[in-house]
């Protein structure tokens, strides 16, 4: 194989495995909370987008390092999601067709936040970026990736390795997913459902709060990036079987990995039309989705 | 009642009546001329209407200072298009109305300028748009509408014209986002580029939303170029721009059709040898004490030195009072008409301003070479090409619709 083909082959291959790690990653927190509350959290785009705005305002204007300001916004996030689960979702727990109210109440968050950083960050910047964690270049053979875009695959791919793990063998990680089958169940298990909605909700948000700081490591991002992020993550989440991580997962690697394959033979935005093109024909066949709970 | 009552009474209507003309006459001497500023305070391009906003306001401050227009203060009534053409076209026709505004200007987005450009020639109100660069906002039959930033597809000329005296012959890729500026931009590359004897060996065009370009950098690496053509919308150009580095890509072989201040700093000291092109800048040779003057108050009331958005936004408030004042009114089709028969400079960089017979500007650019990046707080460029060129020396119009 010639240097130049190998080139091409080693980009998609790196392509393809850290955009289809941050959106499984997204697409994971958004089935977790939606499979376990019935909350189709339609702004998990704006907390994506907040999470890279507000580690950018750290490095930038109080000149935090990457690393600093990624750790900090996680515990942030980790706050806000359980403040958020305080103070407005756990009200409608017991609300019949909760889904529906929380579709309008995540609608009306996706306005207010997005009004916010149209009003601030909007006037600041028409771009933002975080400075990399790890500087310099690594060579697979003839491909030269970034040491931040490697970090970025590593801890992408760690912690979804870390979710399947947590899902399959840890009490709560089966606790969660006895409710995704099957609430009424658990329940009579004595699973705490009500705690157990708590935890996805609160473990949900969290990954799409990594979801955007590792988005910002790998690429240079504007407000638009929430709308995309979330139109992407609702898809995968639904050609992925609503509630299945690993239908989050798997979905997510086909849309990286078709983005990237297409697009060498195509253009760039044959290679968009063509993943959801591929989606509409799995949904032909599968209407429930590829790995229904 | 007495003849002597009735004189009175008659004596203080006169001079009441004289009172009151003469208030009335001075409140008019007095009253503001009101310009509509229709821009983007909010939405994705509230970034470059703040911005431009913000060079607004220093210069029509200065005139007002100074003693206004025609003795009169200059007003612009700024409203908020959100982004939005609907809002555009709502709030251009809100100050026609009911601020019965004598001009119309603003817009730095084309889609809004568009917007905004069917009213005023429909109304027959000057509209004077500082920066947006799609052509068609002077196709020919345009009457109304002048149009300070050149047109992007002569940007694309001006780029071939550049790299043709560089290296003729040479090998060039492009790499551009799906949008209304950068299809202008390389539809006029493409026109020029084999006329100047350029090969172009790679063309690659990226959807609105696109995060990554790793796949077509490597692409482009292998058809080993001589330069490569970087224009994305937003955050996208830095992607490209690095993921093109990453890849062994030169900063030399780069070029950007425009660079703003944040560009700059977005693309940073790993883009240090890059080219650019721009309008204005504060490495222009050409600059003038009052362009240096512009830079520096604008650095400290900012935060960052201005690019060429602020600039024509800033020589805006200039053009509408050299108008008006030429015009000796603020009828509107005199005020047309003065600005249609303008010959003038602009007071930062001493670059014409002549609008020919649709309101396009003779057209100008600069390429710089960034030189330096001071991490998100200045850059040092310079400049390496200058080039005039008449507006429809292309078929501009029929290049883009």
């Amino acid at each position: 194989m010639s240097d130049a083909n190998l080139l091409i082959l080693l980009s998609t291959l790196s392509t393809g495995l850290i955009l289809g790690a941050i959106f499984s990653l997204v697409a994971a927190g958004v089935t977790i909370v939606y499979g376990c509350v019935w909350l189709p959290n339609t702004s998990n785009g704006q907390f994506f987008l907040l999470a890279a705005l507000v580690a950018w305002s750290f490095t930038s204007s109080m000149g935090w390092s990457s690393l600093a300001a990624s750790i900090a916004v996680l515990l942030l996030g980790l706050l806000l999601a359980m403040l958020l689960e305080l103070v407005l979702i756990r009200r409608l727990y017991d609300t019949p067709n909760r889904n529906i109210a929380y579709f309008v109440v995540t609608l009306g968050l996706t306005q207010i936040m997005s009004g916010i950083f149209s009003l601030t960050y909007a006037k600041w910047s028409d771009q933002f970026s975080l400075p990399p964690i790890i500087e310099g270049l690594t060579m697979l053979g003839p491909f030269p990736i970034s040491n931040n875009r490697l970090l970025v695959m590593a801890v992408s791919l760690g912690v979804l390795a870390l979710l399947f793990t947590l899902l399959r063998y840890h009490p709560y990680g089966r606790a969660l997913r006895a409710v995704f089958q099957n609430r009424e169940a658990a329940a009579l298990r004595g699973v705490n459902v009500t705690a157990i909605y708590k935890l996805s909700f609160v473990l949900g948000s969290s990954i799409i709060f990594l979801g955007g700081i590792l988005f910002a490591l790998a690429y240079s991002f504007d407000l638009t990036v929430a709308w995309t992020m979330s139109i992407t993550a609702f898809a995968i989440m639904i050609i992925g079987g609503p509630g299945s991580v690993l239908g989050a997962l798997v979905v997510g690697m086909i849309f990286g990995f078709t983005q990237a394959i297409v697009s060498i033979f195509a253009s760039p935005t044959a290679a968009t039309f063509s993943y959801l093109g591929a989606m509409l024909v799995m949904l032909l066949f599968r209407p429930n989705g590829l790995f229904k709970r | 009642m007495s003849r002597r009552t009735m004189s009175l009474t008659a004596g203080c209507a006169v001079m009441g009546a004289l009172v009151l003309c003469s208030t009335s006459a001075l409140a008019q001497a007095g009253a503001p001329i009101k310009v509509g500023f229709v821009t983007e305070l909010t939405g994705s391009w509230a970034f470059f209407g703040n911005s431009c906003v913000a060079g607004l306001k220093m210069a029509s401050d200065e005139i007002n200072k100074a003693g206004g227009v025609l003795k009169r203060p200059l007003e612009f009534v700024i409203r908020d298009n959100q982004t939005n053409s609907s809002q555009a076209l709502a709030s251009a026709r809100n100050l026609d109305i009911n601020d019965k505004v004598v001009a119309l200007s603003g817009p730095t987005n084309s889609d809004m300028s568009l917007a905004v450009y069917g009213y005023a020639e429909q109304e027959k109100l000057p509209y004077l748009v500082p920066v947006a660069a799609f052509p068609d906002l002077t196709k020919p039959g345009t009457r109304y509408t002048f149009r300070i930033e050149p047109d992007a597809a002569g940007w694309g000329y001006a780029i071939a014209k550049y790299i043709e005296q560089r290296k003729p012959g040479a090998k060039v890729a492009m790499m551009h986002s799906d949008a209304a500026l950068m299809r202008a931009i390389t539809a006029g590359f493409r026109y020029q580029a084999p006329r100047s004897k350029l090969n172009i060996v790679a063309d690659i065009l990226f959807p609105q939303g696109a995060s990554d370009a790793t796949v077509q950098a490597a692409q482009v690496k292998s058809a080993n170029p001589d330069y490569v053509i970087v224009s994305g919308a937003g955050a996208f150009d830095n992607v490209m721009t690095n993921q093109l580095l990453d890849m062994g890509i030169k900063p030399g072989q780069i070029i950007h059709p425009f660079g703003i201040t944040t560009q700059v700093f977005g693309w940073g000291s790993r883009s240090v040898g890059s080219i650019y092109g721009t309008f204005f800048d504060q490495g222009l040779d050409s600059l003038t004490k009052e362009g240096k003057n512009f830079i520096s108050r604008f650095d400290a009331a900012n935060g960052r030195p201005p690019s060429y958005v602020e600039n024509y936004c800033y020589v805006t408030p200039y053009i509408f009072k050299e108008a008006i004042e030429a015009a000796g009114s603020v009828d509107r089709e005199q005020l047309r008409n003065a600005l249609s028969r303008l010959n003038t400079k602009e007071s930062t960089s001493g670059i014409p301003i002549v609008f020919d017979k649709n309101g396009a500007r003779k057209e100008y650019m600069y390429f710089m070479e960034l030189e330096s990046v001071n991490g998100k707080r200045n850059y040092q460029s310079k400049q390496r090409f200058y080039i005039e060129w008449d507006p429809e020396v292309i078929p501009v119009y029929e290049l883009v619709k």
